[in-house]
């Protein structure tokens, strides 16, 4: 504790939170609703990094988990009215059984096999979203009928302090005792297991955790768009995006995964005027870094202290 | 022995599909005791060691640990019951420093506690202290020495005070002063009441260390007792050394004049940190035998990779006057320096027929035929099995069906590594016989790596003792029977 | 009726189906490389073939023949720019290298879909037909192109069964993706082999990705989707099984015509998915595969 007390990044974090706090004095509303989707894609992120950083699994289907919470959260309201934040709760617990759901199959499977129960996992949810297109809208999508808030400050200013909790609390775990046996399930199960570790329990919990952050963050970019379709939450190319910002920023650094989401949507937007080939200049600087700096811009800096 | 038992392993057995590894085995370890169970490679030793720990699960039999049945239990159970193991390889975690590696050892197997006891970080340095490495605490393992790391490993199998520790080659790529700092450490487990079981291919090496031996062959057990009991009883030395040792009554060549055909000058290779090769030097020259004799771990495979370019290394390589880093690996076989490698390399699922033919593709038509035939004549059991699957075959034939297949590419060179590996004494007379037929119908060049000293010897004109990563010994034949041969093992 | 209907369109669309996939699987066996690319080189070779075809003027037999040279080119960019460099990088730890290779491939093949579109919009192209006209099969009436495209899928396949299984440099292939370092030991540069399988994945995914644009067309929107159904038939076949991968791909292949004409189009990829789930809990390595 005393030494996060006195190390100048926490400082600097703090910094950047005020500084991004202050943001809606100055920009107007289309530039924060960039921000604010960029925060919800910085959790997104950040919990997909807590799996594959820390307990070593690769899930090339994030937004399978996303999508749970937040069709659910979506389908609920549609439906049945309940507040926003019940709505929110429900898309969790579905999107955790969703998680529960995918780590069965990673305990038992290893290299591209797993990777491949994770695509296929999306794949199916796309798909039952066509079909029961009554409930879901289909490919079209579907509205909901609350929103957070109409106000593009307050929506970000939702975004923001979503974003800074979850990243406390992901950061925190990361840095835990917890976060450390993680790292070893990840790493090494048979070590982790001669050292005492149940790597089961842990993994099934990694994947729990990272279900939870990924389904309430897709629950509440619902209600910050007011819409969910196929095409914003649950397309592979969302995952693709997810991924590839985590491995941007810094794999096994969470804040970096953070930082990455943010980088990817504001760099999108910048480059908006290309037109389509936005996306493909974007792609191609993450496939340079991918080439170059394979630990990622955040993971360069942080990880000098462990090389020779 | 009053000493109470803390770990009793009766008849264990282990199946791997129709392979059996462990077969009835029975032992103790008691407290205070350093037992040291040898073996060869595929003797069953470390899985042995494996199925103490949980990380396999038995085929049959029992392990108690105390009162306690611990056969099914998973190994992170048997590890909170108090068992600690220091792996073979280092297992550090590359992100964490050494401190943080030594705290891992000491929490709790929990979901909830998000912040260790304060008492961990200072349980943590007395541990790191106890083991050597206080200056070194707050590094990261990759700027770490190699003996640094394995005593992070020692570190972390102790630190919650276990009474049984179980030790998986404890000498592996240390220096002699390094050796003498782990024996010490090792012997202060003992001294404080632990049951200690080391796990090594060589009994000399760890004959100073241990209480007692308990010997391994092809997963049963051979001798048991004293070092000196162990090393004296007469199947371990058939197994380790073959059995009675005649010289060939060949003597080395004036030949010596003669450049050799291939020179290496002062080798070294290391695996990450390891040392596997320090500064080796031989020669071989042209139509000679060389035999490289060295128990498993010394270090053959890692020179005859280094020679066939499949691992780097410092130093010089000379082949036939040409300088073999140059080449690529593909290149130096085409050259005619040719491995017959201790995992035979076969494409198991092509026929015996195909297998060959590939060995062959670099040969003329007409040539490949010849070279067909004449190594069917030599290996009679492959024409009769030539279009069976190279999977299908025995342990032996497959052996005689990799060799055939290097010397389809008529080599200049044949280097064979332990070709003896695994095989009946019968298979070894017909190995024995087709070397020998080799020898005399053409002028190919052998080097034979072998543990199996009675097996390689009386084909050999020269010897070479591979000990450690280092050549301790050179000479004939028979000077290496008469200087060697008893004091070997 | 239906169920002859059934039986021809299946066959010609498995048949393609089973071209591109055994080229995936090929990658894999050989080179141990699961290239989710595949699509977007596939797709650009539709579209490059439809483009000589078409603006350039060169007909539809030369215009294929470019496509098929595009493909191969494609092919070979993917392996220098993307796969070489990832598996030759020092900074990249052993046991991720899979992973980025995945990662790294999936950009690239957005980057092609998305360059694709931009050029070329994301309207699908169509080749005109090889052989104009319909003829009848038992009543039937097929439209000539269909039966033409199962035959050269046919013949393609037939050829590199010859290759695999005839020739030397084919049994070195089929050597690598058995034993690598064997194939090294026995004075084999896997260098050249790789160099050669790569050019081989080419001209397999650039037939079938310029005959899939004469049957059904193809658009630079379809590469996620033709990298997936490969991926999905390949793990059903058994990685790095060819001849698992051509049976799973007539499994897939006919599941999905079934479902399109009996029960529904729009539900025609679910019986595949589902097989697939169940194929990856109950039998991992697929139906032919080796464990």
């Amino acid at each position: 504790m005393k030494s996060l007390l006195r190390s100048p990044a926490l400082y600097i974090a703090i910094a950047v939170v005020i500084v991004a706090a202050l943001l809606p004095l100055w920009l107007d509303g289309y530039i924060l609703g960039i921000l604010t989707v960029a925060y919800y894609f910085g959790v997104f992120s950040m919990a997909w990094d807590l799996l594959f950083g820390f307990a070593g699994e690769v899930n090339f289907g994030p937004t399978f988990l996303i999508g749970l919470g937040a069709y659910t959260a979506a389908i609920l309201d549609n439906q049945f009215g309940p507040p926003i934040f019940v709505c929110v709760l429900a898309g969790a617990a579905v999107a955790v059984l969703g998680g529960l759901v995918l780590a069965v199959p990673a305990l038992r499977l290893s290299g591209p096999y797993f990777g491949l129960v994770t695509l296929v996992a999306v794949l199916l949810l796309q798909n039952a979203i066509v079909i029961f297109a009554h409930w879901t809208g289909g490919e079209i999508g579907m509205t909901v009928p609350d929103v957070l808030s109409i106000d593009a400050g307050e929506n970000y200013w939702y975004a923001l302090g979503f974003l800074v909790m979850c990243a406390i609390l992901l950061f925190g775990l990361s840095r835990s005792a917890v976060g450390l046996i993680l790292q070893a399930s990840g790493q090494d199960r048979i070590e982790a297991q001669a050292l005492g570790f149940n790597v089961t329990k842990h993994k099934i919990a990694a994947f729990c955790i990272s279900a939870l952050f990924s389904g309430v963050a897709g629950a509440m970019l619902i209600f910050y768009m007011g819409t969910a379709s196929v095409d914003t939450v649950i397309d592979i190319s969302i995952g693709v995006q997810v991924i590839i910002a985590a491995v941007l920023g810094g794999r096994r650094t969470i804040l970096g995964a953070a930082l990455g989401s943010i980088f990817l949507i504001l760099a999108t937007e910048f480059l908006r005027p290309l037109g389509q080939l936005n996306t493909f200049v974007v792609s191609a600087v993450a496939l340079a870094v991918i080439l170059f700096f394979p630990d990622g811009l955040l993971g360069y800096v942080l990880r000098a202290g462990e090389r020779e | 022995m009053n000493a109470p038992v803390r770990l009793r392993v009766e008849n264990l057995t282990k199946r791997y599909g129709g392979l059996i590894a462990v077969k009835n085995v029975s032992l103790e370890l008691r407290a205070g005791e350093i037992l040291g169970l040898i073996g060869p490679n595929g003797s069953g030793k470390s899985t042995v060691m494996k199925l103490m720990m949980g990380i396999e699960p038995v085929s049959g039999g029992t392990i108690k640990l105390g009162d306690a049945d611990v056969t099914q239990w998973p190994s992170h159970r048997v590890a909170r019951a108090g068992v600690g193991i220091v792996f073979q390889h280092s297992r550090p975690l590359h992100r964490q420093t050494v401190l943080e590696n030594i705290k891992l050892a000491l929490l709790p197997d929990s979901l909830i506690r998000l912040f260790a006891d304060r008492d961990v970080d200072t349980r943590a340095r007395a541990i790191a202290d106890r083991v050597g490495l206080s200056a070194v605490v707050n590094r990261h393992p990759s700027t770490l020495p190699f003996a640094d790391l394995r005593r992070m490993e020692m570190a972390k199998a102790i630190a919650r005070d276990p009474q049984v520790v179980l030790v998986d080659e404890p000498f592996a790529g240390l220096t002699l002063s390094e050796v003498a700092a782990f024996s010490d450490l090792i012997r202060g487990f003992r001294d404080e009441g632990r049951a200690v079981l080391l796990v090594d291919h060589n009994v000399k090496s760890v004959a100073a260390l241990v209480d007692r031996v308990f010997a391994m062959y092809l997963g049963e057990r051979i001798a048991e007792g004293t070092a000196d009991e162990v090393m004296q009883d007469a199947t371990v030395r058939r197994v380790y050394l073959g059995g009675e040792i005649a010289a060939s009554h060949k003597r080395a060549e004036a030949g010596a004049h003669k450049p050799p055909l291939l020179k290496v000058e002062d080798v070294s290779v290391f695996y990450g940190k390891a040392q596997a090769l320090d500064t080796v030097s031989l020669n071989v020259g042209q139509g000679e035998f060389v035999s490289i004799v060295g128990l498993n771990g010394a270090g053959k495979t890692t020179l005859f990779n280094a020679m066939s370019g499949l691992v780097p290394y410092s130093g010089k390589i000379d082949f036939g006057g040409q300088d073999l880093s140059r080449l690529t690996a593909g290149g130096i076989a085409r050259h005619g320096l040719v491995q017959c490698p201790e995992g035979r390399e076969l494409f198991g699922d092509l026929s015996v027929e195909e297998n060959l033919d590939l060995g062959g593709q670099h040969l003329t038509a007409v040539r490949r035929r010849e070279q067909l035939s004449w190594l069917l004549e030599m290996f009679p059991i492959l024409r009769e099995r030539r279009t069976q699957a190279a999977r299908t075959l025995s342990g032996g034939e497959q052996q005689m069906l990799a060799i055939a297949r290097a010397l389809m590419m008529d080599p200049k060179l044949l280097i064979l590594d332990e070709p003896t590996l695994g095989l009946a004494p019968v298979i070894l007379e017909q190995l024995g016989r087709a070397l020998e037929k080799l020898r005399e119908t053409s002028p190919i060049t052998v080097v034979l790596g072998e543990q199996n000293v009675t097996f390689a010897l009386p084909h050999a004109d020269r010897v070479y003792v591979l000990e450690h990563a280092r050549i301790v010994w050179e000479g004939d034949s028979q000077r290496f029977a008469r200087e060697m041969g008893t004091g070997y093992l | 009726m239906v169920y002859l209907q059934i039986l021809i369109d299946g066959f010609a669309i498995s048949s393609l189906y089973a071209l591109g996939a055994m080229g995936f699987t090929l990658i894999f066996g050989v080179s141990g490389v699961l290239n989710l690319s595949h699509g977007g080189i596939m797709a650009i070779a539709a579209v490059i073939g439809w483009l000589a075809a078409g603006d350039l003027g060169l007909g539809v037999y030369l215009g294929t023949l470019v496509g098929v040279v595009a493909g191969l080119i494609a092919s070979y960019v993917t392996y220098f720019i993307v796969i070489l460099p990832i598996q030759r990088s020092k900074a990249i730890p052993r046991d991720e290298t899979e992973i980025f290779i995945l990662t790294g491939t999936l950009l690239w093949g957005i980057m092609i879909q998305v360059g694709l579109a931009y050029l070329f919009t994301d309207n699908p192209v169509t080749m005109r037909p090889l052989i104009d006209g319909v003829t009848y099969i038992a009543g039937v009436r097929t439209p000539k192109n269909e039966i033409m495209i199962a035959v050269i899928c046919w013949i393609v396949i037939g050829l590199l069964w010859l290759l695999v299984n005839k020739t030397p440099a084919g049994k070195r292939l089929l050597a690598a993706s058995i034993n690598p370092r064997g194939l090294t030991l026995l004075g084999f540069d896997l260098s050249r082999i790789y160099f050669f399988v790569w050019g081989i994945y080419g001209v397999l995914a650039g037939v079938a990705g310029v005959l899939l644009a004469s049957f059904l067309g193809v658009s630079s929107a379809s590469a996620g989707q033709l990298t997936a159904s490969a991926f999905s038939i390949v793990v059903l076949g058994g990685l790095g099984s060819v001849s698992g991968s051509l049976v799973a791909a007539y499994v897939v292949g006919y599941l999905e015509t079934i479902t399109a004409y009996l029960i529904a189009p729009t539900l025609r990829p679910i019986p595949a998915l589902l097989l697939l789930v169940l194929v990856i809990y109950v039998r991992p390595q697929g139906i032919l595969g080796r464990r």
